[in-house]
């Protein structure tokens, strides 16, 4: 990788990662109650959960856009606070989160669906709450569907560019990740460099994807036991 | 992107439309001066003219990746030599057709003053037309380093896909300031202008047109191109605030 | 000491239960779907519905009037599932040692020893037998020290022998470590073994309760819906001079049972004999294998499945099931009042205890 390179994709792997990390606690939380409540309304938030896989990026980054704007509430808070979102790698990470958050729930949730309800009944008789169940026998036995849907999370946040472009802006040095930056190189006739990073983006991906494989290949030799 | 979808809707008719439609690729900050050039073209002579504005980098990258533009009119000479080098211009139609300014504006309800390059500085975000590439952006960028400020202002600066962008991110507020052509400015009553880059300081800013071949020479481009350098188009420039050039054709 | 005063909404009807234990083995029987697991589940604390009181050895688990209801992880009560329900991801030593924890008492040596567990410990679930794994699952149950032993159908998962292999274990849990069982069944014989009162339960209400013996005995055998359904034959052993060994179970009627070495004469025995075992015949048997030809009057005639019917024969003063098709009940013209001819296969008499 030539010196401007290594930066980049430092940046794009950090910004994936810290996505990733951000939406996990909520995104494990969120799979687990899809898998375990039925109630009223359950299906208007899985509509709602689903809505960043179908909407165009674009549009998700419009409303990010607007919601962080400066005249908005939560834009003029964050101003009064001295925090800036938009056009800073905070948004970068913001955008990628919401992008990846989808895929998370849908493998975590599969990953807890497959754990029978009852086990954790039965380690409650044994004296844990349910938190305390939830830890020691919950995800100790999901924990392949949550490490699978990380990795679609962070290959996801990793390719995220029409929210982040609208939301972060395609600031070299800033906010530029992998995904923009083959955008800006082909802008700027610069189709080699922009197939190289390509390249790279296609490696990272590759091994990512491939990861998840081996993950559900190992779950489903386990249920089959 | 609109140039694209426009090309795949343009390959569909068959050739022998091809005399009754001109295709217009266009620098983003004449989007609006065009469109009533091309409506007045269209009621003189006849042919429907058809637009794609957009940065004249990426316009220029599309001509010559085969997109079937029959003319093309760019903000800066670079992106038409670009064209020209590629065989794509039909000879003896290059003009130089208009020049602008550039400005600085704020939001239109902003306290924000700038009476020089350097209180620009104290902006905490400026917006420019992407200044790697995009010919308002590189215009810019000419200026705040002719004047020295270029290094200090350069980690504030927003880049945008053209100049329009750039102006639309000022109107909402996004950034503090941008730096657009005085013709935009003028097209929007949400931003204000608060320095305008004397001549001295600014680069020569020339807007080159020419006609294009695909292969077969537009003769519908051609007069489109003899149109823009007539009386009716040039009062309409005008009338936007561009300054139009002697309009002598180029060697 | 066991009080249930329980009130829970279920899909088809009410549980409405109340009833009050003081033996140190309680065997809930009764129909599938009569509310048997949801009144073990309601102890354990694991259904949010329950209304009215339970004390389980003084201590107060629920109690409505008063808004108390304790969370499961607090009442210490052993819950062991029908299927055992071990944590795969861990040994069965970590699974025994699951709901222990500093500050807790602990049984878990005791358990294990009781149980016969050390040398299973280090392995993972997913390599047990079904019977390992119901000890395992007893285990660790035990260990936590419970008030009381919740067992749901503990033993149905396993094949006939099998079970003959863990009821020892069930046994020594309650004798032994002196834990108090409440323990769902279908199977009479294992309550009549284990069980010292008992609950009948139909359809969420209680049909019987009381101490094992009277409840479990007698004619509403097929209220039970039990199946198979067993006759318990209860009596002392002889060993009559021509050999073999036989069960005196009343005055004229003695059956002859395996013989085994290790049982003496004079000890006090119960073997099971299923329903559908017995032969029927309205006319003297003569030249049959069958070592037991008994004669009786049918009492009663019941409906019992698809085709099926029960009849309770009086033989000498003792009540047998047997259990006939609709066919033959039709055919042969047996009614109640009939004068019937029972065979017995010294081989179909299972030794209890």
């Amino acid at each position: 990788m030539s010196e401007g390179e290594l930066p980049l994709v430092f940046f794009s792997l950090t910004v994936a990662a810290l996505a990733t990390l951000l939406i996990l606690p909520p995104g494990v939380a969120v799979a687990y109650g899809l898998a375990r409540w039925e109630g009223a309304g359950k299906g208007l938030v899985e509509t709602l959960l689903s809505l960043p896989l179908v909407l165009p990026p674009t549009a998700v980054g419009l409303v990010l856009l607007e919601l962080l704007a400066r005249g908005s509430p939560l834009g003029r808070a964050l101003d009064a606070l001295g925090v800036e979102v938009v056009f800073t790698p905070k948004a970068v990470v913001l955008a990628s989160a919401v992008m990846a958050f989808p895929l998370l729930v849908r493998a975590a949730r599969s990953g807890f669906e497959e754990v029978d309800p009852r086990l954790v009944a039965v380690a409650r008789t044994l004296g844990d709450s349910r938190v305390r169940a939830f830890f020691r026998v919950t995800l100790p036995l999901a924990w392949r569907g949550v490490l699978t849907g990380a990795l679609l999370a962070f290959s996801r946040a990793l390719g995220e560019f029409g929210a982040t472009v609208l939301v972060a802006g395609n600031i070299p040095g800033r906010t530029q990740t992998l995904s923009l930056a083959i955008f800006h190189r082909t802008q700027l006739g610069q189709d080699a460099e922009a197939l190289r990073l390509a390249g790279i983006a296609t490696f990272i991906a590759f091994a990512a994807i491939y990861a998840t494989e081996i993950l559900s290949r190992r779950r489903g030799a386990r249920a089959r036991a | 992107m609109r140039t694209l979808l426009l090309a795949l809707l343009l390959a569909l008719p068959s050739a022998s439309l091809a005399g009754e439609r001109v295709l217009v690729f266009a620098a983003a900050s004449t989007t609006d001066a065009l469109q009533e050039v091309g409506r007045a073209f269209t009621k003189q002579q006849g042919p429907r003219v058809e637009f794609a504005f957009g940065a004249s980098s990426d316009l220029a990258r599309q001509a010559v990746a085969g997109a079937p533009a029959d003319v093309f009119l760019s903000a800066d000479t670079a992106k038409m030599d670009q064209v020209e080098k590629a065989g794509l211009v039909q000879a003896g139609t290059r003009v130089e057709l208009l020049s602008n300014r550039l400005v600085v504006v704020v939001p239109v309800d902003s306290k924000q003053k700038v009476a020089s390059a350097a209180d620009l500085r104290g902006v905490k975000r400026l917006t420019l037309a992407d200044p790697a590439a995009v010919p308002a952006g590189l215009y810019a960028k000419g200026w705040l380093e002719k004047v020295g400020v270029w290094k200090e202002l350069e980690p504030l600066v927003v880049p945008t896909l053209d100049v329009r962008a750039a102006l639309a991110a000022v109107e909402a507020g996004r950034v503090d300031a941008g730096i657009v052509y005085a013709t935009d400015a003028a097209q929007s009553k949400r931003v204000r202008v608060v320095l305008t880059v004397p001549e001295a300081e600014g680069p020569r800013i020339v807007y080159p047109v020419a006609a294009l071949s695909r292969g077969k020479d537009s003769e519908a481009g051609r007069a489109f191109v003899h149109f823009l350098a007539g009386d009716t188009a040039r009062s309409i420039f005008e009338r936007y605030g561009f300054i139009v050039l002697s309009g002598k054709p180029q060697p | 000491m066991i009080e249930i005063s329980l009130r829970l909404p279920l899909a088809r009807f009410a549980l409405e239960i109340d009833a009050r234990f003081t033996s140190a083995s309680v065997a809930v029987m009764g129909r599938s779907g009569s509310g048997k697991t949801s009144l073990l589940e309601s102890l354990a604390g694991l259904r949010r519905g329950a209304r009215g009181r339970l004390v389980v050895g003084g201590h107060m688990l629920l109690d409505s009037a008063v808004g108390m209801d304790v969370p499961p992880e607090e009442r210490r009560m052993g819950y062991v599932p029908q299927d055992s329900l071990l944590f795969p991801h861990l040994t069965a030593r970590e699974n025994v040692r699951f709901g222990v924890r500093k500050g807790r008492p602990s049984r878990v040596d005791e358990a294990v020893a009781l149980l016969e567990l050390e040398p299973l410990l280090h392995r993972y679930p997913v390599t047990l037998s079904g019977g390992e794994r119901q000890r395992v699952a007893l285990a660790r149950a035990l260990a936590t020290d419970p008030a009381l032993l919740l067992l749901d159908e503990p033993l149905a998962a396993l094949d006939v022998a099998l079970k003959e292999r863990v009821l020892p274990y069930l046994l020594r849990i309650r004798d032994e470590a002196r834990v108090p069982l409440l323990y769902v069944t279908h199977q009479l014989g294992e309550a009549r073994v284990l069980a010292q009162e008992a609950l009948l339960l139909e359809e969420g209400r209680v049909r019987a309760v009381g101490p094992a013996d009277a409840v479990l005995g007698g004619v509403t055998r097929g209220l039970l819906g039990m199946e198979p359904e067993e006759n318990i034959l209860e009596g002392s052993l002889e060993r009559p001079a021509e050999g073999g060994l036989r069960l005196r179970v009343a005055e004229g009627f003695s059956l002859w049972v395996p013989d085994a070495a290790n049982l003496a004469a004079g000890v006090h025995a119960a073997y099971a004999v299923l329903a559908e075992d017995i032969l029927l015949s309205v006319g003297p048997l003569t030249g049959v294998s069958a070592r037991n030809v008994l004669e009786g009057t049918v009492r009663r005639s019941e409906e019992a499945g698809v085709g099926d019917r029960v009849l309770l024969v009086e033989v000498a003063g003792v009540s047998l099931a047997v259990r006939v098709t609709e066919g033959a009940v039709r055919e042969l013209r047996v009614v109640e009042g009939s004068r019937v001819f029972l065979a017995v296969k010294t081989s179909a008499c299972r030794r209890l205890r």
